[in-house]
């Protein structure tokens, strides 16, 4: 069996994409995926475990994994790489002190194998405040130039507290994700 | 699964990437994710199939002790799964551990799955659980396995994200980050024994950093969206309403009243937090704090912390969480402070004007 008659045979399945968030605590994780939840976003408490969303989106049922981002819970992170389609990685553009602390752990990230083909999409939030970088002074910071070249990877600039830029980013992840695995009929 | 992973190691496409052999091995890993992934969904359409079918396996929602029970039985079989490997024949070995391998897993989503309606410390403590029976696994595998030439497979070499030598790429930092620099946000610094007043009031909304500050008082009124507060020694906080979050991260000997939606403490020493918050503060790597319920006032406060859904006191600064603590019984890192031990009503506004 090669690899058509695989993708054939997923493309049966239903149409199920998995995503992993993550990102420094802080960054706006919980409040993103309530945004585009249409849920409110007024009481949110830092995540000490998970919170897990099934979101229909267009087609798809994308079930998006929050994970909590405190450092006592990065080290669970890695427990739930398994099967992840797509990877969010969420960035406080804001909290220029923790900017070194954030490319520490992306890079980190990314040496995962169990990750190494899933999509990554990188959500240069809170631009709404005052100060925070855009998303191509964070794309800097972060050097996401560098990135293998065999990484499907985008960055956009967002806002939890706005929603702007959210289904721009979403959209991108989604069909990124799609067209790898639903590719064929 | 078998059939699949013999086809595709012993079938790569040959027109697919020849060329670049680290490109070919990562093709190869996604297929192999690729298959897995298939492999996942059918087992979960088949699980979720036979837990329709058979309604006792559906758990009752929300309840901490079915979670418990379900949890501690899925653990000790793990456990005795585990101790059986070593008994069992060679051949048998490698499909042992995998089921364990998915045993745990299964566990793990249990615990993820749950840890919304759980107490923090049943959560903290589940997750150290199915990491150690990972860790335990590994180190099985290790032993009983021989090392594999080759694999497609794209079972975890796992890699400890956390124990990887940071020190490497510490070094690295400054070249790559040469290229940028961050520029200062609006705040104070450095200083030592000053007393350093700001008003929000007509600025946009931004945020505020605070940071190495030696016996300072530090007056923010008006209301900000985030404040970064780092490095302080000996010094006194007072803010109007933030509306998105505090960050608090290695300060000592402070005192700070103020008012959040969140606030998230790092390595604090014998500090005291006067808080009104409307999500339960969180502490990490501290102690010594102790909290109280906010005490500040200033002209205009009443209007700002309306605003700001601040107005009302929600108890939370009571409700702690400690993030490094795994045990039912009160952490020793934070207490509440004693109500004759704190202070009365700060008022910055005279002060200010005085
Ligand atoms: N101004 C502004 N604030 C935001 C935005 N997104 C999130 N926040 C605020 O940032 C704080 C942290 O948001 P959370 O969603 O709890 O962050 P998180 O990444 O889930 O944090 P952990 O669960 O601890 O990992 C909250 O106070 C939010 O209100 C945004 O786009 N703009
Ligand atoms: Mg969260």
């Amino acid at each position: 069996m090669g690899l058509l008659s695989i993708i054939r045979k997923i493309k049966r399945k239903e149409k199920e994409i998995r995503i992993l968030m993550v990102g420094l605590d802080n960054s706006g994780k919980t409040t993103i995926v309530l945004r585009i939840n249409g849920e409110d976003t007024s009481v949110v408490s830092p995540t000490l475990g998970f919170n897990i969303k099934t979101i229909i989106y267009q087609k798809y049922t994308l079930n998006i994994w929050d994970v909590g981002g405190q450092k006592t819970i990065r080290s669970y992170w890695r427990n739930y790489f398994e099967q992840t389609d797509g990877l969010v990685w969420v960035v406080d553009s804001s909290d220029l002190r923790r900017l070194e602390d954030c490319k520490a752990e992306l890079d980190n990230l990314l040496k995962e194998e169990r990750l190494s083909g899933s999509s990554l999409l990188i959500l240069a939030n809170k631009q709404d405040i005052k100060g925070a970088l855009t998303p191509e002074e964070i794309a800097k910071v972060l050097n996401l130039e560098a990135m293998d070249k065999t990484r499907h990877w985008q960055i956009v600039g967002c806002s939890a507290f706005t929603g702007e830029g959210l289904l721009e980013g979403f959209d991108w992840l989604v069909q990124d994700i799609a067209s790898r695995i639903y590719v064929l009929d | 699964m078998e059939n699949e992973e013999v086809a595709l190691s012993s079938n790569p496409n040959p027109n697919l990437l020849v060329a670049d052999p680290s490109l070919q091995k990562k093709h190869q890993s996604m297929l192999d994710r690729l298959s897995n992934r298939h492999q996942t969904r059918l087992d979960n359409s088949l699980t979720r199939r036979s837990a329709e079918s058979d309604s006792s396996a559906s758990p009752s929602f929300e309840s901490t002790s079915n979670f418990l029970s379900r949890f501690s039985n899925s653990k000790s079989s793990i456990e005795s799964q585990l101790a059986q490997c070593r008994l069992c024949d060679p051949t048998q070995v490698k499909s042992h551990l995998d089921q364990i391998s998915s045993s745990i897993s299964d566990l793990e989503k249990l615990v993820a799955e749950n840890s919304y309606f759980l107490p923090s410390y049943e959560v903290r403590s589940s997750l150290k659980t199915t990491s150690d029976l990972r860790q335990s696994l590994e180190v099985l595998s290790a032993e009983l396995l021989p090392k594999k030439k080759f694999s497609f497979r794209n079972k975890p070499t796992r890699k400890d994200p956390i124990a990887e030598p940071k020190e490497e790429e510490k070094e690295q930092e400054p070249e790559k980050k040469s290229g940028f620099r961050v520029p200062d946000s609006p705040g104070f610094w450095n200083k030592k024994g000053e007393i350093l007043v700001h008003n929000f009031k007509g600025s946009e909304v931004g945020e505020f950093s605070i940071s190495d500050l030696d016996s300072c008082e530090v007056r923010l009124m008006g209301s900000v969206r985030a404040l970064f507060v780092h490095r302080l020694r000996n010094c006194r906080l007072y803010t109007g309403p933030v509306t998105g979050s505090v960050l608090v991260d290695g300060v000592e000997g402070c005192v700070f009243v103020m008012a959040s939606h969140q606030i998230r403490i790092h390595n604090a020493k014998t500090s005291d937090f006067y808080l009104r918050v409307r999500s339960r503060p969180i502490i990490e790597d501290s102690c010594g704090v102790r909290f109280a319920p906010y005490c500040l006032t200033y002209k205009g406060i009443e209007e700002e912390l309306r605003e700001a859904s601040l107005d009302k006191e929600t108890e939370k600064w009571s409700n702690v969480d400690d993030f490094l603590w795994l045990r039912a019984v009160q952490s020793p890192n934070w207490s509440i402070l004693p109500e004759n031990e704190r202070l009365g009503l700060v008022d910055i506004s005279k002060s200010v004007e005085s």
